[in-house]
């Protein structure tokens, strides 16, 4: 199964429901991005990523240098 | 002595009494309904918090638009629901002065958050009906978490002790993305922690009694703490703490529904957003920060407290509306005792409209720029209005009077470029930087010119007496 947003393969499941056999909650490796299985997850182009777009983007907060 | 909740459980009681709490009885899907409701009940004037008893394929419930009217903020304060925004201010205002009022430390067995403790095959599914608050959103989100967290550096220091605010994404069965912006308390802990290649241990409590969540996101000094002021704004009522089990330092609301503990691992950023934030837009795609959680303890049949954030106004900007705006005033009547009233109810604080009276030319602008080197107003606060002490900063009609016939734009308006900003102001570019804007909707004083002297008008002779009048024939009508 692909991610919706960055189209990696490296997808799982993250958690079925505690209650009856219902639904699930996927999650994808690469960019963290999780959907439900009840969901029809339409990732707008602009929330796409890409390996070279999460290299580059924003570190909150900065990593500060060790002491 | 106005009314204080224990725990969330007694304030959603007097909601429901006093017909600000509505319930869904039947199964509701978890996507779009929870977020739908929210969004519909903080769009109603009075909105009421809504319950759901059953969410499909979870165990618990879900409790959302809490704080998301005027009437639910005025019941949290124990006041009468009709209490009009302006008292509401002033009796904070009134109460904020009796900081601090120390916590009652309660033992773990008198706890109800200590009720259920999980260590081992943790999975935050089992105990939180979690769902998606807006569609872009990368994830299930805790948009009301109030997160508490210790200076590692004086770990034992009550006071510096952080309990705040923080939008947190579910990653995992036992880990969750944080945002600490820098200009955030728990950001200066963090760095701390991280230089050495530390955890640094955090509890995240859901589901608190009112004040407890109020607090944790008001802007206070780094040293103040948020349990104190609880104290303080239940009227000298002590809020109940227990200590976290995890971290000896930690003290968490002990009558919380859920409580997450774990730490921030050190030195790692992992994708994190998009999340639809409270200036009415996404904020986007960010290397952020992570929780392992190692340990949850809840209450037997814990409720899920969550809010919708979306365009404004939803319930974040009633709980972010007062309590930006009363320790904004404090800090500037501070030095500046002419301050009337500061209303900072728009999007955190990044609009701020102040009420002052001028004792010498020049001085709204002074004021503003006290307003924009508080710790919260320099990065937040970009437009900034200042009107006359008697023009009421509450009522946007008395507002935009002073707009339109005070303002001459050639001299009263005053732009401060390249200066601080909320990074998650769209405008803000880039983002983090602003350019800020003083309006001077004052009267001119001296030695400032008024070259066109007017004469304001006054109400009639008899205009309260007529006020009676027609209210009564207008009941008398009503009744009919």
């Amino acid at each position: 199964m692909k991610c919706p947003r960055c189209d990696s393969e490296k997808t799982r499941t993250m958690a079925k429901s505690p209650v009856g056999d219902v639904w699930e909650v996927f999650v994808c490796e690469n960019c963290w991005y999780s959907w439900r299985s009840t969901e029809t997850p339409v990732v707008l182009p602009k929330f796409k990523l890409t390996d070279e777009l999460i290299a580059n983007l924003g570190v909150i907060p900065p990593i500060p240098p060790l002491d | 002595m106005a009314k204080a909740y224990k725990d969330l459980r007694e304030f959603l009681k007097t909601l429901e009494e006093q017909g600000q709490l509505v319930r869904v009885t039947d199964e509701v899907m978890p996507e779009p309904d929870i977020s739908a409701a929210g969004r519909a009940a903080s769009r109603l004037p009075n909105g009421p918090a809504v319950l759901f008893e059953k969410i499909r394929g979870y165990k618990g419930s879900v409790v959302t638009n809490v704080h998301g009217s005027w009437q639910n903020h005025a019941l949290m304060l124990g006041m009468p629901k009709d209490t009009p925004t302006k008292a509401q201010f002033e009796e904070l205002d009134r109460r904020w002065d009796k900081f601090p009022v120390p916590p009652n430390v309660v033992s773990r067995e008198e706890a109800p958050c200590k009720e259920n403790t999980i260590t081992e095959n943790i999975n935050l599914f089992d105990v939180l009906p979690l769902y998606r608050i807006n569609e872009q959103d990368g994830g299930f989100f805790l948009s009301k978490a109030s997160v508490v967290s210790g200076d590692p550096e004086f770990p034992d220091d009550f006071n510096k002790q952080n309990v705040g605010t923080y939008r947190i994404q579910v990653k995992d069965k036992d880990r969750v993305g944080i945002q600490a912006l820098a200009m955030h308390d728990i950001a200066v802990q963090l760095e701390k922690a991280e230089r050495k290649n530390e955890r640094l241990p955090i509890a995240i409590a859901l589901g608190n009694t009112p004040l407890v969540t109020f607090m944790a996101s008001t802007p206070i000094g780094y040293s103040q703490n948020e349990y104190e002021f609880v104290g303080a704004l239940q009227d000298g009522v002590p809020t109940d703490i227990v200590k976290a089990d995890t971290a000896e330092h930690l003290f968490v609301p002990a009558g919380a529904e859920v409580v997450l503990e774990g730490y921030i691992i050190p030195r790692v950023r992992v994708v994190e957003g998009p999340f639809g934030e409270f200036p009415g837009s996404y904020s986007g795609a960010r290397l952020q920060c992570e929780v392992q959680i190692t340990r949850i303890t809840h209450r037997t049949d814990p409720v899920f407290e969550s809010l919708y954030l979306g365009m404004p106004w939803t319930e974040i900007d009633y709980l972010m509306a007062l309590n930006t705006s009363v320790p904004l005033y404090k800090q500037i009547k501070e030095s500046f005792p002419e301050v009337v009233a500061v209303n900072a109810m728009y999007s955190h604080g990044i609009g701020v409209i102040i009420s002052t009276k001028c004792r010498y030319g020049g001085y709204a602008k002074g004021v503003a720029m006290r307003l924009l080197s508080t710790p919260h107003g320099m990065p937040y606060s970009k437009i900034v209005i200042i009107v006359d002490g008697f023009v009421d900063p509450f009522n946007l009609e008395q507002v935009m009077w002073a707009l339109t016939t005070r303002v001459q734009p050639s001299k009263d308006v005053t732009l401060i470029e390249n200066a601080a900003g909320m990074p998650l102001d769209p405008s803000s570019n880039p983002a983090g930087m602003t350019t800020k804007m003083i309006i001077d909707a004052t009267t001119p004083v001296p030695p400032e010119p008024d070259p066109r002297t007017v004469e304001l008008l006054k109400d009639p002779v008899g205009t309260q007496k007529y006020t009676t009048i027609i209210r009564g024939l207008q009941q008398a009508m009503d009744q009919k």
